[in-house]
């Protein structure tokens, strides 16, 4: 028995190879029938939008007063969403946080293809999106330049940064990974992996500078991840809407990104180490360590949510007091007490230790958290306008088709982009893995003696 | 006296970071580690070895930045001059958003170079394996490579021997065959 104990403490690294090489198996049919069922949303949702810029705005439900809605909530959900990649892969990684090891690949990539369908709402939202260069700073025969005063052209500038550099650090990080993964692939794969690893050996030289970019970018990344979403944040802040215009938005926004985002992961990568039989690799240890950074910043948005309301209290301001009047018991008063319910009260279960070790519960309260952030920026953006400064002018949104199949296309477009890159590249860092493995095996059996090790 | 390469494979990274201080105080200094992870323990012993210091991708990593400050500068300072329309009775000239424009490009540009700058120091992309390159290096195993004379072959082998080397080729460089 103590020789089985040994054992699994000190597995081989080729075993690492094995565990993220099966999830990189060519995938069965029901893998298959998932990636066509997303592609068939997004399918749809293509098809929508066609219609909706052949048509014009007209066929959404967005009316005077409430022009933004269900695209621009979208937007920010999905800009949220990929917060989360950055400050596992990044910040934890400055810290020296061990856990990250396991599921930040998952993270990353998660990100990289939330930016990429959260940058298609803007387009989206344009009546006229053939016009959308007019936000690019370029020399041109108009004599009219970007209003750099403007928070939608800082949007501009964050997104577009934030985009390529969370790129950059997933290419950087992958190198040595597609160079492992090459040398143990055939046929097309191993073209496709030769071609990402760029010819990485692994010679001293090359990870020395390996591990300066890589320090240097996490660097860069960190102040980075937290200016996106206080950029996106001011996109409302900046703004004279009551509902809006409060300094506590970028932190707030923030916050409720990394919940948001962590509460992703945890949708995604659950079902992920279950079906590709990643549990030995991505253990329980990986998730309750997770699922305590969910329950966090559930406590910080939820201090935010009462601060939020302290403030339009104490300022008396007749304006303020009526929006959040009417957020909490107009007729879309139910949507609000929903996210609370969804943000503050599911999450609160997460004390539990039981609760955290459970992937099913975990699973369950994730999808909760997901529906009760989309809800929070759709309760914030929708609603706010919805009661603007002119009462006679009052409108509460209401959702037409178009932007409903547009909403649900845009998680076929992402979990399909996800499927893909998950299948065909690796899912977990196999050389981050082998460097904590041995420490990660006696963290498990230490942190959960009841739970199988290896 | 024909030219040869010592390839020597080892099962741990405390074994090879061993292999490392053994060929320095033997006095052999041409030498390449191959290992599958970033191994503090190798890369101590690498940098104990041969004093290179922090990798000189900072300075592209600097540089960069400081380019893309200086960008933001020209394009928000410069724009606005040249187009100093007054938008909302704010200053033609606003210096706290065009602070979010030079954050930006400073980490952007900065980013860029900095990737720039490792591609550049490891002169990649490769198209050839290195010599002494085994597909296992970038699995499961960690390699010491060192080119030498083939008269002082039989040392060096001893010298990695002695430090836990689990199994040692010779490769003769021009004619590129391999014996035990």
């Amino acid at each position: 028995m103590a020789a089985a104990v040994e054992t699994n403490l000190q597995p081989r690294y080729i075993d690492v190879d094995r565990q993220v090489q099966r999830a990189m198996a060519p995938g069965g049919l029901t893998y298959w029938m998932w990636v066509l069922f997303c592609a068939f949303l997004t399918a749809l949702g293509i098809g929508f939008w066609t219609n909706q810029v052949y048509k014009g705005l007209g066929v959404t439900g967005l009316t005077e007063p409430t022009m933004w809605a269900p695209y621009i909530t979208n937007f920010v959900f999905w800009v949220g969403i990929a917060h989360c990649g950055t400050l596992i892969s990044a910040i934890l990684f400055l810290f020296r946080v061990r856990w990250r090891t396991a599921i930040y690949r998952c993270a990353e990539t998660m990100t990289v293809f939330a930016v990429a369908t959260a940058g298609l709402f803007p387009l989206i939202h344009l009546g006229r999106l053939w016009f959308f260069y007019f936000v690019v700073p370029y020399p041109n025969e108009r004599y009219l330049q970007p209003d750099f005063r403007s928070p939608l052209v800082w949007d501009f500038f964050a997104i577009g940064t934030y985009l390529t550099i969370s790129t950059v650090f997933l290419l950087t990080g992958l190198i040595p990974d597609c160079a492992n993964a090459r040398e143990l692939a055939t046929g097309w794969r191993k073209t496709l992996y030769s071609i990402f690893s760029f010819g990485w050996q692994g010679t001293d030289r090359q990870w020395r500078n390996f591990q300066m970019v890589y320090l240097l970018l996490a660097g860069f990344a960190t102040p980075l991840v937290l200016s996106v979403h206080s950029v996106v944040s001011w996109d409302f802040a900046m703004t004279q809407v009551p509902g809006w215009h409060s300094t506590i938005f970028a932190p707030y926004f923030v916050a409720g990104a990394i919940f948001s985002g962590c509460a992703f992961v945890m949708t995604l990568i659950i079902p992920l180490r279950r079906f590709w039989r990643l549990q030995d690799v991505v253990t329980i240890w990986h998730l309750d360590n997770l699922s305590k950074i969910v329950l966090l910043t559930s406590l910080i948005i939820s201090y935010s949510y009462c601060v939020e309301s302290f403030m339009v209290w104490y300022s008396q301001d007749p304006l303020e007091m009526t929006t959040f009047h009417q957020r909490y018991f107009g007729p879309q008063g139910y949507l609000f007490w929903i996210m609370v319910t969804c943000n503050c009260v599911i999450p609160l279960l997460l004390f539990s230790p039981r609760v955290r070790t459970n992937t099913v519960s975990l699973f369950i309260i994730s999808i909760f958290v997901n529906i009760g952030m989309w809800l929070e920026r759709f309760v914030i953006i929708a609603g706010s306008l919805a009661t603007n400064t002119m009462p006679s002018q009052w409108r509460f949104y209401t959702p037409h088709v178009t932007e409903v199949v547009i909403t649900v296309a845009s998680f076929g477009w992402f979990l399909m982009n996800f499927s893909l890159f998950a299948k065909f590249m690796p899912i977990v860092s196999m050389t981050e893995m082998k460097e904590g493995i041995s420490w990660l095996r006696q963290a498990v059996r230490t942190s959960y003696p009841y739970q199988k090790a290896a | 006296m024909s030219e040869v390469a010592v390839i020597s494979t080892f099962e741990s990274d405390e074994e090879c970071a061993q292999g490392i201080r053994a060929l320095h105080d033997a006095r052999i200094h041409e030498f390449r580690a191959f290992f599958p992870f970033p191994s503090e323990k190798i890369l101590e012993a690498v940098d104990h070895v041969r004093s290179w210091g922090p990798s000189p991708v900072r300075y592209w990593q600097l540089f960069g930045g400081i380019t893309g400050v200086l960008s933001a500068i020209a394009l928000t300072f410069g724009t606005s001059w040249e187009w100093n329309l007054i938008v909302g009775g704010r200053p033609v000239i606003s210096v706290p958003p065009y602070i979010i424009i030079m954050f930006e490009l400073l980490i952007l540009i900065g980013g860029l170079s900095g990737l720039t700058g490792f591609f550049v120091h490891n002169r990649m992309p490769v198209f050839d394996p290195l010599r002494g390159y085994r597909s296992r290096f970038s699995e499961d195993k960690f390699g010491l490579v060192v080119q030498c004379d083939e008269g002082v072959a039989g040392r060096v082998e001893s010298v990695l021997r002695d430090a836990g080397a689990e199994d040692i080729t010779r490769e003769i460089l021009e004619a590129a065959t391999e014996h035990h």
